[in-house]
């Protein structure tokens, strides 16, 4: 069981399966570019039909998001987070599970960037990495009540996850106001220090290093779920749990792997909104900084197809949005509010296509003739 | 050369004769917050109608926005001034200043610590002496013995507005006394609950004063304040009143309306005021970095009117958030709150007003714990 399906493959059924592979990753693509140009026609419409002047609000959109190096920059520092929300609901979904729990998790994950790096004065790469490991290993903790519940009691993730989100919200809110707050700035909590802040890629905008982090570990996470036993045996058990218990694997172990990886990504995105996003470099009572990040990250991993490469694109895009919003009230003077009821047409036109094809199996699952043809589509993908 | 110097020259009146525009960047709040950041906004309209500057408004969707924000306004250069809304944009505004020394910035409500940064405060100390001596008088004429604050976190800024009530309270009681020949006094509660967004605390804080007696409570505490005005609404309620006392007193912006019959008085701050008036400086060239705080001589605070809170309403219903029909049911409350607070108590708080205005009466100013200490003693 333990063994790669990649390794027993013949040369020649390779190349039809690469084939295969590179027609549905362009049939995927195509879908995306039609969902997104279908988006940005409805926004156009509303836009329009409100008063403002469409073509100016998406230039507007296209130049504050790829126009030039400082706009692309910042783009990727609104998807570095993204990307590692996105693979804490795709690595879980592809296992089988709704892990809803990205959000909690990225708040313990700041709150231990900010405890770290505050008070651990090491030098420069390894103060970093600690705090790097810290929030990932916190945020695996913050997730393990809910897969021991799944596994012991039966609970559903949803559930746990949906509450530990909550606790998570309370107890950061204590904490910021209470005991890592900066006496002189009740806002926020005290500054990480200078030794472990990440610099920025390029001077004048907020991309920093924690954007290589991010592609990192989604880069491992696709290596994890395609190319190594351990993921096999993850996407099987997502399939269909008893042919996996019937060829000797252990659902259980899989459920906490999961929820421990997945718990990782999100700590780490926590991370990187406190030591690697200037100016403050620390958390706001509010926790405004880290906004919905966990939830957003939902979104992004429908868009990119529940794949880790499909997720990097996919955070991009939702990044070229928020960045592309300044622009859009600064050149073309619409109001925020519209621009985000634009993204939510865009955003949902997009994640279309996979919610639909989710349910579509949900369906199929339920009717159990069916059920195997459905799983061995999906194996192929 | 000659040429070429007149021509750039010419070139560069002709650009600043043609655009004058400023930009505001408002908190996460954003437009429609019925407070800080519409308070801004306002500023902004005076500054448009009356200076003729063009106006551009940016709404941050997170803490996270506000650098990339002031960042791209910068580098299009073509903004007089880029006023932050709130304290929360000073980190942002502190490094765009610095990469950007020739843009000329301004924040409310905060500091920067740069030569192209006018960081505006408010004296709320000196809004707060006022609300201390509509608090005081009405307790006194209705014969209560107590007063209380209720406050956010324990920091500076809030150790300024308690010492600023007491400081009013003192002088109130002082000169209600003269005028009755009395020898009367008044207890002050304080509670600092720690949280400017628990309305839980604020309620519960509130609760506890008027067990103990109190007949008008200060809410200095954000989202914390919407539970002590809950709590002076429920007390009185259950008492079969439909006006107050007991009364709680509104801050930042006209908060009358919240609990209508039971505000009487919000203390303003003006951010509008703030906001015009860098703009105004910007545009007549008389701008310069460093702190001005807005006094109660500068309009920079002032007691809440019933027009200011119409002009709240109206932001309210453009938002959506309020129906015109609520807006006459809040403002019949309103009216009934200021008709019960004692005419004395408008009185002394316009002479107040003018003391402090006029430099005779100078409302004592605590930033740290030591000090407070020492007030609340003096002030007894």
């Amino acid at each position: 069981m333990r063994r790669s399906p990649a390794s027993s493959n013949a040369p020649a059924r390779s190349r039809t399966e690469m084939r295969q592979k590179v027609r549905t990753a362009l049939g995927s693509l195509l879908q995306v570019v039609l969902a997104a140009g279908v988006g940005l026609a409805i926004g156009a419409i509303m836009m329009n039909a409100t008063g403002y002047d469409w073509k100016e609000a998406l230039q507007a959109l296209w130049l504050g998001s790829f126009g030039d190096l400082w706009g692309f920059a910042d783009t990727l520092a609104e998807a570095t987070p993204l990307i590692l929300t996105g693979l804490t609901f795709a690595l879980s979904f592809r296992a089988g599970y709704f892990n809803i729990g990205a959000q909690g998790q990225m708040i313990i994950g700041a709150l231990v960037a900010v405890a770290i790096g505050s008070s651990l004065a090491a030098p420069k790469p390894i103060g970093m990495i600690v705090v790097i490991l810290a929030a990932a290993a916190a945020g695996a903790l913050w997730a393990m009540p809910a897969s021991l519940l799944r596994v012991t009691r039966g609970v559903h993730e949803v559930i746990t996850t949906i509450m530990f989100n909550w606790i998570a919200t309370y107890l950061a809110r204590y904490l910021v106001f209470n005991v890592l707050n900066d006496p002189r700035s009740a806002e926020r909590t005290v500054r990480v220090l200078p030794e472990v802040r990440m610099g920025t890629i390029i001077a004048g905008a907020d991309a920093t290093w924690a954007l290589f982090v991010s592609v990192f570990i989604a880069l491992f996470f696709y290596w994890l779920l395609w190319h190594s036993p351990w993921g096999f045996e993850m996407r099987i058990a997502g399939l269909n749990r008893e042919a996996l218990r019937y060829a000797g694997g252990s659902p259980t172990w899989g459920v906490h792997m999961t929820f421990l990886l997945a718990g990782v990504a999100a700590g780490v995105a926590g991370a990187t909104q406190i030591i690697g996003r200037p100016p403050t470099f620390a958390l706001y009572g509010d926790l405004s900084n880290l906004g919905q990040l966990g939830f957003d990250g939902i979104a992004v991993a429908l868009v990119g197809r529940n794949h880790p490469i499909g997720i990097i694109f996919a955070a991009i895009f939702f990044g070229a949005l928020s960045t592309g919003a300044r622009t859009m009230q600064i050149m073309a003077g619409v109001p925020l509010d519209l621009i985000r009821v634009v993204h939510g047409v865009v955003i949902m036109a997009m994640a279309a296509p996979e919610t639909w094809s989710i349910l579509r199996r949900y369906i199929a699952s339920r009717v159990p003739a069916r059920a195997s043809a459905a799983a061995a589509s999906r194996a192929e993908r | 050369m000659l040429v070429g110097v007149l021509i750039v020259a010419l070139l560069a009146m002709s650009v600043s004769a043609a655009a004058q525009s400023a930009a505001i960047v408002f908190d996460v709040g954003g437009r429609g917050d019925l407070s800080f950041n519409d308070m801004g906004a306002l500023g902004g309209e005076r500054a448009a109608r009356e200076l003729g500057v063009r106006i551009r408004e940016v709404e941050s969707a997170t803490t996270a926005d506000f650098l990339p924000n002031l960042r791209a306004l910068a580098r299009t250069r073509s903004y007089d001034v880029i006023i932050g809304i709130g304290f929360l944009l000073q980190d942002a505004i502190q490094q765009v200043a610095q990469e950007f020394p020739n843009q000329k910035f301004a924040l409310m409500d905060g500091l920067a610590d740069a030569p192209n940064v006018l960081s505006i405060n408010f004296a709320d100390h000196e809004g707060s002496a006022l609300m201390g001596v509509l608090a005081a008088i009405t307790a006194l004429e209705y014969g209560y013995d107590t007063v209380g604050i209720v406050l956010g976190i324990e920091i500076p800024i809030l150790l300024r507005f308690e010492i600023g009530y007491r400081a009013g309270i003192k002088w109130a009681v002082d000169r209600y006394n003269e005028i009755h020949g009395t020898n009367k006094s008044l207890r002050v509660l304080h509670v600092y609950t720690g949280a400017f967004d628990d309305p839980a605390r604020g309620k519960t804080a509130a609760e506890a004063m008027l067990a103990q007696g109190a007949g008008v409570i200060y809410g200095v505490a954000g989202a914390t304040g919407l539970g002590v005005f809950e709590a002076v609404e429920q007390y009185a309620r259950a008492r079969g009143l439909e006006v107050g006392p007991p009364f709680a007193i509104g801050v930042d912006s006209a908060q009358d309306y919240i609990a209508p019959g039971f505000i009487p008085v919000s203390m303003m701050k003006r951010v509008d005021n703030g906001v015009y008036t860098a703009i105004k400086r910007a545009v007549e060239g008389t701008f310069e970095g460093g702190v001005l705080e807005m006094t109660l001589a500068m309009d920079g605070v002032s007691a809440s009117t019933l027009e200011d809170n119409l002009a709240m309403f109206e932001e309210a219903i453009a938002a959506g958030k309020k129906t015109p029909a609520e807006r006459d049911a809040a403002i019949a409350g309103i009216q009934r709150a200021r008709a019960a607070v004692p005419q004395l108590a408008w009185d002394l708080m316009a002479e107040l007003e003018q003391l402090i205005k006029s430099g005779e009466f100078v409302v004592p100013v605590a930033l740290d714990a030591q000090t407070a200490e020492f007030y609340r003693q003096q002030l007894q």
